[in-house]
Parts: structure tokens; sequence; C-alpha cells
């Protein structure tokens, strides 16, 4: 009986609670009576804000899907020049944001880009006399997001191929099939899910995106919950479109989760066996090498040389007492969102482990929805909330409790968004952990308390870094939810870059996003580092 | 010391295990034998306090537990996983110490050197536990069972993860301290041999019931039925022609069963003439399937550590001793 009411299971009910307040304020929208500027926003942008959204999930699902899969496919399978390098390498895109790139190659390729006038030059041309293409577009916003987000399904897909493909793939070589026949027949079909997992994650991150969007002119559901809150002045309107965009995407998480429900391959061996890997040469290995370059120079090498030569072309100018301190700031407002999140996290997922029941368990999986709503609907649905909050509860009582406008409100929109993240780190760090080790731990009586510290502690100390770094980046990344939530006159690195280049001091603007780069630079390597410890550790 | 009445347990309403009762005395082996997944482990866990839900009482020593009446701690109970579940980040001294933390640092530090001197793991005491072979991780394991000085030993498949030689040797090792210290064990196998050579007594799990449990020797030669006969021991069901041919009176929801071993075959003239379907070679012996001439339904199976001393172009009977038979229930 005593487990039902423990502590660790009443905290996670609360929390649970508190980071489901946002999702189900939205809910409530969806069926609030229309008011004068919903019939206004249907008359005239809602089609297009559904139809632009569509338009760019679609198109990054299938490039992010042609890249990430091709590249990953030849790292697991094959030997060739750099192939090594490429393992990491490809993952390198992910340490830009969307934004920053779209920044780089609106610099470079823009209508005034130096590469644009570079060119044009050089063949004494001029821009009404070529073909050109615009990157300013919704093409051009799906090229430059897909460079950088096509990681996610790079990395699901080497992860089924290394842990689960081996013995299948040795099977389909005893019938003497040629490798595209086995691309062709086994490998693309078994991988089928796993595809689709990556692709949903890049294509939800593509949907949240807000500064490429904005940057780009494009209007989505997005740009146009902020257009609605900002423009209109209109809470409630920008609630409602959240609202809908969060129903669409739940709804595509669940035939996600379908999909894969499935259609789960995996090897019927339970070890682990490593794939051998085929040596390329000749054009072969120059073909492979050129197709993983082509990923690794336009998502990262190209963009950061390009935004290397501007940070050093503008940081004496930039880099000042005010800056130093948007720098501490940004940082601080990392490390502490990275550490309560983790925290919380564990508490949820130990709860979830000591009690195994299915209340426990649904109270994960709840918390985990707030990963696929965009840090603008959460943003909207922490606003709408504090507005409800404030007009049935405080003023009735007359109560003087500021939380709307204040760093508790951001914090708090970052553990509405990124928590799924940190629990998802935990609950592998977890499985990892046999459950005899709690039954050894049980029956020596040394309580829960110390056996937290003295057996989880030390064996989940790997996820919890993960947890910590990853929370920390994506803080610092972080945009439309900052930008709504933050009180007055705060600022953080990534909306200094925006706000830069929106004055279109796009040069100047290469500072903050450098540090921004540097610190996901950093972290990538880091997580990188810790991963491989976690393989190489004994236990 | 151990005392298991009506225990019944349940998982989602379906019943695992039904009215199970056993006692285990002082310094006695008792080993749970039965197939895999029959729920011989949970009553193990049952008994350590692990598996909370299940009607009945355990007993340990004076103090009666039903579920309602919880306790984890001083069950005074040691529990040797499958696994080990030795923590891989403590080092073997540390695993050991694991829940010493009432003693004191001078009395730690001195139980943990006891163990390791008794358990001959001293070299090892600062090793991680990877580095250990199998047959030293089990000794951890069974010495950090051990550290808090249990009544009861609780022992899951301790032998699964062993190698054929080093199984034999750690099975007589475990038995001469169980003893040694007086302890009672209980041990839960699916390996019939395992559970012949280290027990005292043995319970026999099938079909969610404790079919027999009785002292070792009894319960292999007195099987009660055929499954538990047929679990220890390689048996023939005599078929009908040959107990018509042997006089044996038997009831409709009796059988006559034989060991193989006690199946002979030669050219000597004697009650049945067989011919033989298949011989296969097993290294030290012939596994040979015979069946009696023009009969249909009627195979025994037999050894025989030759087959030299046979003419098999001849005819070829079966010997049998009517006093090697049993007659038991279905």
């Amino acid at each position: 009986m005593k487990n039902k009411f423990s502590i660790t299971k009443i905290s996670s009910v609360l929390m649970t609670l508190l980071i489901s307040i946002p999702m189900i304020t939205l809910f409530v929208y969806l069926f609030v009576a229309d008011t004068e500027n919903w019939q206004h926003i249907k008359d005239t942008v809602l089609f297009e804000y559904i139809y632009n959204t569509l338009y760019v999930m679609i198109g990054v699902g299938l490039l992010t899907t042609v890249i990430g899969f091709t590249s990953a496919y030849l790292t697991s399978f094959y030997t060739f020049t750099f192939s090594k390098f490429f393992d990491y390498g490809l993952i390198l895109p992910f340490a830009i944001p969307t934004y920053i790139i779209a920044f780089m190659y609106n610099g470079m390729f823009g209508i005034t880009g130096n590469i644009t006038t570079y060119i044009l030059k050089l063949f004494d041309k001029n821009l009404s006399e070529v073909v050109f293409f615009d990157i300013q577009s919704i093409e051009g916003a799906i090229i430059v997001m897909s460079l950088v987000l096509y990681p996610y399904v790079y990395l699901v897909c080497r992860t089924y191929f290394n842990f689960e493909s081996a013995s299948i793939i040795e099977a389909a070589k005893t019938f003497n099939l040629s490798s595209w026949q086995v691309l062709k027949k086994v490998i693309l079909p078994i991988s089928r899910p796993a595809i689709i997992a990556g692709a949903t994650l890049a294509v939800m991150e593509a949907t949240a995106d807000f500064g490429v969007m904005q940057y780009f002119g494009v209007n989505t559901f997005v740009t146009g919950i902020f257009k609605t809150w900002e423009g209109m002045g209109s809470i409630e309107d920008a609630s409602k479109l959240a609202s809908m965009l969060m129903t669409f995407l739940f709804i595509l998480i669940i035939l996600e989760k379908f999909q894969r429900r499935n259609k789960v391959y995996k090897s019927s061996g339970k070890d682990y066996r490593p794939i051998v890997k085929t040596q390329l040469k000749g054009r072969y290995n120059f073909l492979a090498s050129f197709t993983c370059f082509i990923p690794f120079f336009f998502g990262f090498l190209l963009p950061f040389i390009q935004l290397s030569f501007w940070f050093f072309q503008s940081y004496e100018k930039v880099i000042d007492e005010d800056f130093i301190d948007l720098v501490l700031k940004t940082l601080q407002l990392g490390i502490v969102s990275a550490l309560v999140i983790t925290l919380l996290a564990l508490l949820i997922v130990y709860n979830s482990r000591i009690n195994k029941d299915k209340t426990s368990s649904s109270l994960t999986q709840i918390t985990k929805l707030g990963y696929s709503i965009p840090g603008a609907v959460v943003a909207v649905g922490i606003l709408s909330f504090f507005g409800i909050l404030h007009k049935y509860v405080l003023d009735v009582f007359s109560i003087d409790f500021l939380i709307s406008g204040t760093v508790i409100a951001v914090i708090f929109g970052y553990i509405v968004r990124f928590i799924a993240i940190s629990i998802n780190n935990f609950e592998a760090g977890f499985n990892r952990i046999p459950q005899s080790y709690d039954d050894a731990a049980k029956i020596s009586g040394i309580g829960h308390i110390k056996t937290f510290t003295k057996v989880f502690i030390p064996l989940i100390k790997n996820s919890a870094a993960a947890s910590f770094i990853i929370i920390f980046i994506e803080v610092v990344k972080e945009l439309p939810l900052t930008m709504v939530l933050r009180p007055f006159d705060y600022n953080t690195l990534a909306i200094r870059a925006l706000e830069l280049n929106e004055q279109s001091q796009t040069i100047e603007s290469s500072v903050p996003s450098m540090i921004i780069v540097l610190i996901g630079v950093i972290s990538v390597l880091l997580l990188t580092k810790n991963l491989k410890k976690a393989q190489d550790a004994k236990y | 010391m151990l005392s298991i009445n009506n225990l019944s347990i349940s998982f989602n309403e379906t019943k695992i295990l039904d009215d199970i009762n056993f006692e285990v005395n002082q310094g006695e082996i008792v080993t749970l034998l039965g197939s895999s997944g029959c729920g011989k482990t949970t009553i193990l866990r049952a008994i350590a306090g692990l598996q909370k839900e299940h009607e009945g009482n355990i007993c340990i020593g004076d103090t009666c537990v039903s579920s309602k009446e919880i306790f984890e701690k001083n069950r005074e109970v040691g529990y040797i996983f499958q696994d080990y579940a030795l923590f891989p980040h403590l080092d073997v001294e540390e695993n050991i110490a694991f829940a010493l933390d009432n003693l004191s640092k001078k009395d730690k530090l001195k139980r943990v050197d006891d163990l390791l001197t008794q358990f001959d793991i001293t070299s090892h005491r600062k090793k991680q536990i990877h580095q250990l072979s199998g047959g030293q991780q089990q000794r951890v394991a069974i010495a950090r069972a051990m550290a808090n000085k249990p009544k009861i030993l609780l022992l899951d498949e301790p032998f699964a993860n062993l190698d054929s030689q080093l199984r034999y040797k750690t099975k007589m090792w475990l038995r001469s301290i169980i003893k040694k210290y007086n302890l009672s064990a209980v041990l839960v196998t699916h390996d019939k041999k395992e559970a012949l050579s280290i027990s005292d007594k043995i319970g026999i799990i099938h079909n969610k019931k404790l079919l027999q449990f009785d002292k070792t020797e009894v319960i292999y030669k007195k099987p009660v039925n055929y499954y538990i006969a047929n679990f220890l021991s390689e048996i023939n069901i005599l078929p009908n022609s040959l107990i018509k041919k042997l006089n044996i009176n038997k009831k409709e929801d009796e059988i006559a069963i034989i060991e193989i071993t006690k199946c002979l075959i030669s050219n000597k003239k004697d009650l049945m003439q067989v011919e033989i379907l298949d011989k296969s070679f097993c290294g030290e012996y012939y596994e040979v399937l015979i069946k009696e001439k023009d009969i249909e339904e009627s195979e025994l199976i037999m050894l025989k550590s030759t087959l030299e001393n046979i003419n098999l172009e001849d005819d070829i009977y079966l010997n049998i001793e009517v006093k090697d038979i049993d007659i038991i229930l279905k």
C-alpha cells in the first residue's frame, strides 16, 4: 500500500499536471467560439498557413530522408576515404541552429549575397539577366533547414543499422545478392520504420521553426501564431491557431507510433554484433567520399567558413561589456534550465522505475508529449494559462503574484518543451540496469535513498551528463519560446542574432551566432565522447 | 526454519502458483525443480519479500507473514540471483560490504576480510566485477549474500552461467559451505542432475502445483506420477502387449514404466522378439530405438554400451526384469 502514496509518485503526479497545463489550456481553445479576428484569419491567411506548413513538412521530410539515409547507409556498411571522419563529421550540422544557417545562406546566395555578387561580377551580368533561385523563399527555407536537420535521419538509421541489422544483412548476402539488391530488397524495407522515425523528428523541428520562416518571410502556423499574438494582440486567436497545430502534430505522432508498432524489425539474436564493413575502391571509393562530403560541406563547413569570416570582420566592434553580459546571461539560463530539467526528468523516470504501475508509466508518456509541440505553441499555452490564472484566481482574490514575463516563466516553458529529451535519456540509461540490481539492493535492506545514491546514481551518471548537455544546447539555441516569455529587456544570444539580422546587420550577427555554434560544436563533441564512454563502460 | 503454507500467487488475475506447501529444516538443502517458467523463481522471490502480493503464509523461524503484513528487511535471507546482480561500478570488496552499513567501519572491514578469506577471493578484493571469471563472480555473489549472516540462502539457478567442469566443482563447494554454516538453502533449477546431486530434498513444480516434495532418494525411486518419473530419469512406458505377456495388473489411470537403462537386448531367446528401428552413436553408448516385432506402437528406447556382442542380422530379443517395473499414476 505504501507505494501508492510515495513521495516520488506524488511529486511525479504534480509535475506532470504542471507540465500538461499549457497543453490542456490550448486544447480547450479548440472548442472556444470564434471571434471576429478569427473569422478574419480564416478568410485571409489560414489556408496559406496550412498550405505552407504542409509544403515545408513534405519538403523537409523528403530531403532529410534522402541525405540522412544515403549518408547513414554509406558510413554504416562501407569503408572509404575519410569514412571514419564522416562518422562524426556528418553529425556536426546539428550544432548549427536552423536560423543561423539561414542567415549564412542568405548572406552568401541571397539577392545581395557575397557569392551571388561575385558570380554576377565574374560573368559581367545583372540579376535580371540570369535565372536566379531566390534563397529567401519557401523552397530555400526547405533546403537550408534540411541541411542541418538531416542528422536526425542519419543518427536514427545508423543506430538501427549498427544494433539490429548485422545478422539480417549477413543472411541476405548468403543468397548471393549484389550490394544494390541487398539495399533494395533488405536494407530499405527493414529500415523504413527508422527512416520514418528520424524524418518525423526532422519534420517536427521544421514545423516548429520560427527563425528561418520569419527571416525568409514564409507564412506558416508558427509565424502566424506570432503575428496574431504580437500584431493583432489577440492571445485567444493565437491560442486557437496553436491548438490547431498541436492537434495536427499529435495526430502525426500517433500515426508515426502506429507505423512503428506494426513494423518493428529486430534481428532474432540477442547479442550485439558489429557490421562487417566492405572496403570500397576506385571510383566507388571516390563517389562514396564525395556523397558524404556534400552534406558535411553544405551543412557545416561552408556556413562555418562564412560565419568565421564575418566573425573576424566584426568581433571587435560587437564584443563589449554588454555583449559579455549577454553571453553570461545566456550561459546562466542554459545551465540553470538544464539542471532543473535534468533533475525533474530523473524524478519522473525514477518514479516509473520503482513504482511499476500504469499510472507512473502514463505520467512519463504525458510529460514526453511536450517535445512535439513547437516552442511558440508552448509559449502561447503558458501565456493563456497565466491569463486565465490572473483573470479567475489571482485578480479575484487580489493576490499579487507575477510569473508571466519573468525568467521563471521562461524556464517553465523550457521544462514543458524539453523535458522529453531528458526523460528519453534517463529511460535509456535505466533500461540498461537489470531489475535484479533493484532486488539485490532491496534484500540488503539499505533503503530507497541509499539504493538511489549507491546504485542508481553511479550507473546513470552518463545519461545525466548527456541530458544536461543536450538541454543546455537546446536552451542556448531556443528562439520563439524565449521571445514570447522573456521579461522586458531580457535578451539571449539567439534573440540578439535574429534582431541584428532583421536590422540588416548580417555581418555583426555572426558574433552571437558564432558563440551559439561553438557551444553547439563543443556540446556535440562532448556528447559523442560521452556516448563512446557509455559504450566502453563494462556496465 | 522455513515453512511455506498454502502459498498461491497470481499475476493479472492469472494464477501461476496454487496452494504450495513445504518446509525446510535447518541445515537442509531443498531444490525446487521444474521446467522454465513454472513459477519456481516466484516462490524464491516471495520468500525474500520481493514478490509482495500472495496468498498464504511464509514463516521464517517464528515469524510468519502474509502479503498483508509485508516486510522486506530483516527476513534474514541471502539471495543469489541468476545473473548474480553484482554492482558493476563497485569492486569486489565494495560489493561484499554493500549491505553492511549497520556495522562500524572496523567491524565491516573484519567481516569483509573473513568472507574474502573463506571464499578464497582475497587476491581479487580490489578487482572490478568484469575482471573476474564466472566462478569468481559467483563466489563474490555468495559472499555478498552471506555478509549479513542470513539464516536462509536462496539461490536462483546458481550454476546456469558456469561451464560443465566448473559447475561440478562449484556445486560441491557450495554444498560444503551451506553445510559448514548450517544454513537452510532453497535452490531453484530446471536441471535434474544438479537437483539430484546437491539436494537433501526436492520439490517438483508443474502446472502451478507442487506435485511431490520429498527426500531426494525417495522422490527419485518412488515418483508419484509419470511427469515426475519422466522429469527425473529417462524411462520407457511399457506397451500393452508386453504388460499382458508379463501378467502385470494395473488400473485404468496407471502406467507401467521402466528405466531405459534397465532394458536390454540380446540374441538370446526371451520374452519378446523386437526389431531395431534406429540406432545412434552417443559417445559412451548407443541409443537404440526398438519395437516389438509386427506390433505397432510398441516403441521402446534403450541404451547399449556396445553393439559388438550382438548380431543385428539374427533375431533380437528384449530382456527385462519384472522387479524393475514400476506402476505409477499417469
